[in-house]
Parts: C-alpha cells; sequence; structure tokens
C-alpha cells in the first residue's frame, strides 16, 4: 500500500534519514520506533508531503507521491495526525471535525463519518459545542484522531499518539488503535513507547540515527537483543 | 591577494582624487549638484547600512535623524550661531535623538522595530510642521558658493565611508554582525546585542545628522519639515538594498545607480525612475538578497573558476607533452 | 462646550469605523500569511481612485459602485500574491514577515508613481447631492456620509464573519491562521487559501478607499498615513484579530477626535502614533491579544 524505496531527507543542510525502505501492506498496524530524534517525525512530514526528500520513491496505492502538495496526499487517502495532535483550539470540536472532512472525497460523507468517529470517541460527542482548547490531553488527542478518520483515510499515519498521555490513557489509545485497524483501516505508527507498540503492531521498523537498523515481526522485535537492551532496560 | 588590495588602494585613490578635482575641471554648476546628490545618498544609504545591513535591524525612521540634523544646524545658523558650531551640532543632536529612542525602541524586536521606528519619524515630521511651517532660507544666500559645499559633502562622505569599513573591521563591528546573525546566539558568547545595536543606531544617527547638517548648508530653501519625510528613509534603504547590505561598496553602488537611472529617465521618458526602482528592489530583496555586489561576486568567481580550470588543462596538456616526449 | 465634545466623540466613533474597516483587511492578511503589506495604503488609494471614476465618468453613485470596487481591488490583490508575496511563503516566519514588509514598500513607491503618472497629483474626492444632508439627535449632528461609514464598516464585518464562520473556505482560513501545517494535513490547499485572504483583503481595502473618497479626499501620496493608521490599529487590535480590530479603529478615532477638541486638530495624527508607539512598547500583544497568541 506504501512503499518507501532509498528515501534521502536533509533537514537544514544536515542529512536526516539515509536511504530508508520500508513497506505498508493493507490491514496491517505497522510500527516505525526509534529514540527521540531519530527521524521519525520528519519522515512522516515527508510521506504527507510537508518537506521534500532529496532522493528516493515514495509510492502510495500505485501512485508516486514524493513531489505531490500535502493536500492531494490527503486526497488519495493517506492522513497523519501529527506530532501532538495540533488541534484548531481557537474552533469548537464539531468544526476540527468538519474540517477533517475538507477533502472532496470525504465532504460527500461527512455526516456518516461523524457518526462513526462519535462511535469510537463518544466523548468527542459529548464536548462538539466546545472550544477545542478547553479540551483535556486526552480529549485533544481522540480530537486529533477523529478529525483524521473524517477524511475516510486508508492509511492512517500517527505520530506518537501516547505522548504526554497518562499510562491508563496510553492503554485505552492503542486499543483503539486496534479497534480501529479491525475495522479496515491501515496503520502506520510512529512511537517512543516501545513495549505497547509492538505488542500492537504486526510488525515494526527500527530507526536509529535516521537508518532503519532492524525490522521484523512485532513481537520478534521485543525479543530482539539490541531492543531489548536499549529501549526496555 | 595582497596583490588585489593594492589594486583597490589604487582605485580608490585615483576615484578620489577625480573627485577632489572634478569641481575645478568641470565648472558646470548642475554637474556639481549631480554629484551633491550622489554624495547626499551615499551618505544616507551607508549611514542606514550600519544600522540596517550590518546589524540587521531595519530602520524605518532614518529620515527622522536626517531631518534633526538638518532642522538643529539651520535654526542654530539662522538665528546667529557660527556656522561649524550650528554644524556639529547637526550630529549631536541626532546622536541625543538616537541615545533617547535607542533603550525603548530596541525592546522591539524584528518587525516591531521597524514599524516603530516608522511611526516616530512620522511623528516628527508632522510635529515639525505644526510647529515651524514656514519655509526656511539659506542665511548666506548673498555670497553663496557651490565649492565648499561640494567639498563638505565629499569630505563628510570619505569619512562615513573610512569610520564604516573600519568599523566593521572591528571588535564591535564583528558583535554587530554577530547581533543580525542571531540575538539569542550572540548573547550566549556573551555579546551584549543592545549595547551593539546601540552603538550602531548612534553612529548610525550621527551621519544621518551630519548628512542633515550638510544639506542645511547646501539647500537654498525648504520647509523644515520636508528633511523629515519618509522618502529619505526609503530612497537610501532601497539604495542599500539594490547595492547590497551589510557591504562597504553596496550603499554607494546603489546611491550611484539610482541618480544614474533618475538621470538618463529624465531625459528620455520622464519621471519613470521611482518606478523602475522600486520593482528592482522588489527583485533583489525576493531573487537576490546580496544585491548587485552578490552579483558581481558570483561573476568574478565564475571567471576565476574558469581561468584555473584553463591553467589546469594546460598544465595537464604539458605534463602529457613531457610525457610524450620522454617515450620517444 | 459638553454638546461639542459630544459631538467630537461621536464624529471620533464613525471615523473610528472607517479606521478598523481600512486595518480590517491588513489584518485578515496579516493573521493568515504573516505578510505585512504595508503597501495596503495604496491599495486604499486604489479604491478610492476606482470609485471616484466610476463616479465621475460612470455618474456611478459611489455606493452602488462599491461592488466594482471591490471585484478590480480583489483581482489585483490575487496579481500581487501571485506575482510577489507568493515567493516569500517558504521563508520561516520572522524574515517572511521582514521580507514582505520591504516588498511592500517597493510596491508602494511603484504604486504612488504610477497613480501619480495616470491620476495626476490632484486632490480628487466625491460630492452628491444627499452628502450635505444631516440628522440630529439628542443635539448632536450625523452627516450623512460619516454614517454611512458606520453602516458600510458594519455589513462587511458581517459578511466577512459569516464568510469566516459559515463556509468551508472560511473555515480553512481559519484553520490556516492557527495552524498552517495541520491544515495542509487536512487536505486544505494553503496558497488557494493564502490567494484568497490576500485578494479579500485587498478588497476591503477597496471598500475603504470608496469610504475615503466620499468623507476625505485622495491622491498619490495619501498612501502611507492609511498604511499608518491601519498599523496602529491592528496593533492596537492585537495582530490578526478581527474584533479586536474594530475596537482598535474605535479607540483611534477617539484618540483623535478627544485631541482635537482638547489640544490641536493638527496633533490628531501625532497623538495616534504616540498612542501606537506607548502600545508597541508597553503591549505588543495588542490591548486585546492574549500573550501567547
Amino acid at each position: 500500500m506504501l512503499n518507501l524505496e532509498n528515501v534521502n531527507i536533509f533537514y537544514k543542510e544536515l542529512q536526516a534519514i539515509w536511504s530508508v525502505s520500508l513497506n505498508v501492506q493493507k490491514g496491517e498496524i505497522v510500527a516505525l520506533i526509534g529514540p527521540n530524534g531519530a527521524g521519525k517525525t520528519t519522515l512522516l512530514r515527508v510521506i504527507s508531503g510537508l518537506h521534500r526528500c532529496a532522493s528516493g520513491k515514495i509510492d502510495f496505492l500505485g501512485r508516486q507521491i514524493e513531489k505531490e502538495a500535502p493536500e492531494k496526499i490527503v486526497e488519495y487517502g493517506l492522513s497523519q495526525v501529527p506530532e501532538g495532535g495540533k488541534i484548531f483550539t481557537g474552533m469548537s470540536v464539531l468544526e476540527n471535525l468538519e474540517l477533517g472532512a475538507f477533502v472532496k472525497r470525504a465532504r460527500k460523507e461527512k455526516n456518516q463519518n461523524l457518526e462513526w468517529v462519535y462511535e469510537i470517541f463518544p466523548r468527542l460527542a459529548e464536548r462538539k459545542s466546545q472550544q477545542a482548547g478547553t479540551l483535556s490531553g486526552g480529549e485533544r488527542q481522540m480530537l486529533a484522531i477523529g478529525r483524521a478518520l473524517m477524511s475516510k483515510p486508508q492509511l492512517l499515519m500517527l505520530d506518537e499518539p501516547s505522548f504526554g498521555l497518562a499510562p491508563i490513557l496510553v492503554e485505552r489509545m492503542f486499543e483503539t488503535i486496534e479497534k480501529i485497524n479491525h475495522e479496515g483501516l491501515t496503520i502506520f505508527l510512529v512511537e517512543q513507547n516501545v513495549q505497547s507498540s509492538l505488542e500492537l503492531a504486526h510488525r515494526a521498523y527500527l530507526l536509529e540515527n535516521g537508518r532503519i537498523v532492524g525490522e521484523g515481526k512485532g513481537k520478534d522485535l521485543l525479543t530482539f537483543e539490541s531492543v531489548r537492551s536499549s529501549y526496555l532496560g | 591577494m595582497k596583490k588585489n588590495n593594492i589594486i583597490k588602494l589604487i582605485l580608490i585613490i585615483v576615484v578620489v582624487a577625480l573627485l577632489v578635482v572634478l569641481p575645478l575641471v568641470i565648472k558646470n554648476d548642475s554637474t556639481i549638484n549631480l554629484v551633491i546628490l550622489v554624495l547626499l545618498y551615499i551618505l544616507l544609504a551607508s549611514s542606514w547600512n550600519i544600522l540596517g545591513g550590518y546589524t540587521g535591524q531595519t530602520n524605518l525612521g532614518h529620515a527622522a535623524f536626517f531631518g534633526v540634523g538638518s532642522l538643529t544646524t539651520r535654526l542654530l545658523w539662522v538665528n546667529g550661531v557660527p556656522f561649524l558650531l550650528s554644524f556639529l551640532a547637526g550630529g549631536v543632536v541626532a546622536v541625543i535623538l538616537a541615545l533617547i529612542i535607542g533603550a525603548p525602541a530596541f525592546k522591539l524586536r524584528g518587525v516591531y522595530f521597524a514599524i516603530g521606528t516608522l511611526a516616530l519619524a512620522q511623528m516628527l515630521n508632522l510635529t515639525v510642521g505644526n510647529i515651524l511651517p514656514e519655509m526656511s532660507y539659506n542665511p548666506d544666500l548673498a555670497n553663496y558658493q557651490l565649492l565648499p559645499r561640494y567639498y563638505l559633502f565629499l569630505g563628510l562622505t570619505l569619512i562615513t565611508i573610512l569610520t564604516a569599513a573600519i568599523l566593521v573591521k572591528s571588535r564591535i563591528g564583528l558583535g554587530m554582525m554577530a547581533v543580525r546573525e542571531g540575538e539569542d546566539a550572540a548573547e550566549s558568547l556573551g555579546i551584549s546585542a543592545l549595547k551593539h545595536k546601540l552603538i550602531a543606531l548612534s553612529i548610525s544617527a550621527f551621519f544621518a545628522g551630519m548628512a542633515g547638517a550638510a544639506f542645511a548648508y547646501y539647500h537654498v530653501s525648504f520647509y523644515y519639515y520636508m528633511p523629515f519625510g519618509s522618502e529619505w528613509t526609503f530612497d537610501p534603504m532601497m539604495m542599500a538594498y539594490i547595492g547590497g547590505t551589510g557591504t562597504i561598496i553596496g550603499p554607494i553602488i546603489g546611491a550611484v545607480f539610482f541618480v544614474l537611472l533618475k538621470q538618463l529617465l529624465v531625459w528620455n521618458v520622464g519621471e519613470y525612475h521611482l518606478i523602475i526602482f522600486g520593482t528592482l528592489f522588489i527583485l533583489i530583496v525576493l531573487f537576490l538578497p546580496g544585491g548587485l555586489v552578490e552579483i558581481w561576486q558570483k561573476f568574478r568567481t565564475f571567471l576565476t573558476k574558469k581561468t584555473k580550470r584553463r591553467k589546469k588543462v594546460l598544465l595537464k596538456a604539458t605534463i602529457q607533452n613531457e610525457d610524450g616526449i620522454q617515450r620517444e | 462646550m459638553l454638546q461639542s465634545l459630544g459631538q467630537n466623540l461621536v464624529f471620533g466613533l464613525l471615523v473610528g469605523a472607517l479606521y478598523g474597516l481600512v486595518a480590517l483587511g491588513l489584518s485578515l492578511i496579516f493573521g493568515v500569511t504573516k505578510f505585512l503589506n504595508v503597501a495596503h495604503g495604496e491599495l486604499v488609494m486604489f479604491g478610492g481612485y476606482a470609485s471616484f471614476y466610476a463616479f465621475s465618468m460612470l455618474g456611478l453613485d459611489p455606493f452602488l459602485s462599491i461592488p466594482l470596487t471591490i471585484i478590480i481591488l480583489f483581482v489585483l490583490g490575487a496579481i500581487l500574491y501571485r506575482l510577489v508575496f507568493s515567493r516569500t511563503i517558504k521563508l520561516p516566519e520572522e524574515s517572511k514577515i521582514k521580507n514582505t514588509l520591504l516588498v511592500a514598500f517597493g510596491l508602494s513607491v511603484i504604486f504612488q508613481n504610477l497613480a501619480l503618472r495616470f491620476f495626476t497629483a490632484d486632490e480628487r474626492g466625491i460630492t452628491t447631492s444627499y452628502f450635505s444632508q444631516a440628522f440630529t439627535l439628542g443635539g448632536v449632528r450625523f452627516p450623512l456620509p460619516k454614517v454611512a461609514i458606520l453602516v458600510v464598516t458594519v455589513i462587511f464585518l458581517i459578511i466577512l464573519q459569516l464568510i469566516l464562520k459559515k463556509t468551508y473556505t472560511g473555515k480553512a482560513i481559519r484553520a490556516t491562521t492557527q495552524n498552517w501545517e495541520a491544515a495542509s494535513l487536512m487536505g486544505i490547499d494553503i496558497h488557494k487559501v493564502y490567494l484568497l485572504s490576500f485578494a479579500m483583503g485587498a478588497a476591503l481595502a477597496g471598500v475603504a478607499g470608496t469610504l475615503v473618497a466620499v468623507n476625505y479626499s485622495i491622491q498619490p501620496s495619501m498612501g502611507l498615513g492609511w498604511t499608518m493608521k491601519a498599523l496602529i490599529v491592528m496593533v492596537l487590535g492585537g495582530l490578526g484579530n478581527i474584533p479586536g480590530t474594530i475596537i482598535g479603529g474605535l479607540i483611534l478615532g477617539l484618540t483623535e477626535s478627544t485631541t482635537s477638541f482638547f489640544i490641536s486638530s493638527n496633533y490628531r495624527e501625532v497623538a495616534g502614533l504616540v498612542l501606537f508607539l506607548l502600545v508597541l512598547i508597553f503591549r505588543p500583544q495588542g490591548l486585546f491579544g492574549s500573550k501567547e497568541a
């Protein structure tokens, strides 16, 4: 579904990503794990078209997207929940969700999708007329995911959905991701929370200093020596 | 490198010598007036460049210092104070103004500083117009001579350029450029941003004030508020950008270019020079932030690379030849 | 004495509405795109000339020519964005503001001289038969052209709010203002949003220009003065804050009218500039802006 081939990325003259290749198949949950500053967020920004790669190919559903504008990529069915959610704090919860359905394809099915999102996150339905800025951290993350789901994506990329959440909320967040995946949505997950994401993911890649240094089935990677020693203590 | 410097020095001496003898050879008043105009613009653009180019603080109120300088000198002179004293007072009062407004103005960063200084100059412009709405006449009209005015402008311009050139090579100049590249980074190196900005502003204001003082000596009649007009900020700023900000030669090139363009267009198509100059300014800001100086440098490195490559080719050819000879 | 003070305050408020309207376009553009278009005053000037020529050549009432002015300035804004301002969008915010400021100064020089060439340096204004009419309320005179300022400003404020709050495009504009990256992840084409906001801001300047031509006079060199007023109002109201902008306009109008009353009308504008500098130094987020915004 998503296929990266030898992608090189520079960030302010420094190379951040070195010849990264990876793929995500339909129906999977794939995790990309690695320490802070490994280049995970940069990679997602490039896939979404917010930043350009210096070389390499990115293929999504048979289309070359490495030179596409961000709005086109969303239109093709690839949505991202950015780091920290980046919800529109000055707008109501409902307006945030409506903006999620901005692309033409999704606008037609807006009401259906809204019901679907409210089903997944009933809390958002309760708060729909509230200003997004007044939401709690957990609710903000729900809104960010709900907003991305409103575009009815085929592939959802999540950048650190557990960041800053209390452990109990993290657990619930991962349950929700699994549930969305069971409904047929492919997930590409970037996480620092290695244990939970490896338990959840079908497959995972390990990114360090801008290079893929390991890959395998999620649960296998948990027993991977270097992962154990560096991330799980 | 050394050879280059010698060539530069000779060139400078020749240009200065030409400027010194120019009014003695060409006794045409309109030509001398034209050169005075160029010198005035060099003064304004170079002094603007000290704060705007080297220190990175976009000052949109440069006219305030020019205006205060001309106002002080003219008022004192008209009221019987000896000329030399009134003349120097112009620069001194401009520095005093700079010191008064400096501390609060530099609380404003980036664009706030720019629009703050613009507001300040406008404020002075309107206030002077309110208090002194009348026209001011040169008290020296009876025996007005162009030559001393010319040499005053020439001397002042040379001092300004020389001061700027020495300043930017000094420790303080390095500090100014560090502030331009990033205030926080400069502060972390122990360079006080406020101090360097204040020094740059004071020097910039001093020479703008002296330019105003010379203007007061030179100009026959003008409204007191006229030198406070925003064009005395914008035109020199555009000259500095077009020539190349943060260089000594840039504002000079920009000023010469501006006056030449103005003259050429006046002769041929009318008052279009500001339209063309404005367009050029926009193009430079958008696509060539180094100005004309950068174009020249790029061209020169292109040339040296080419000659170097040619030399290398020649060298290779001779080695091959020698090889060939040995084989025979 | 008291009555003429009241008269002064009413005039201040009516004129203040115009200041608010002039600043509205500048503030909209700055809020969305972070372009500081200091050629805004020249856009006001073009709006003024558009309605002046519509009046003098076509005999069109200035208030009826407003739609025409809007179209002309909207197109001009779109062209300016495409040709000039769009080149700066990739820059980091601080240099984007600075570069657009410089570029806009270049534009204002060009526009001023083009206007001199094509419209001449003569002062122009629009006067129609009903302009001298006024009604009196509680001893205070309300001249029709000044009342028209308030009416037109309120109408356009409502239109703008409806667009921003109710339409998908308006929501996209607001989303881009808050966070352009998140907005483009929603599938919003931010270039289109920028273009639209810039053109809308220019159109608002055009409307203000019509009111200026009716209430004051227009001439090629008027731009900087109106840009200054718009900057003052924008800073008073908090950068990019739309309701704050209108209140900022009213405050500037009142400051000017009270200065005229107690000191001299010559110091009207100086008072506005003093207020501006005080706010810049002591409360740069504006009177109504919050610190984090």
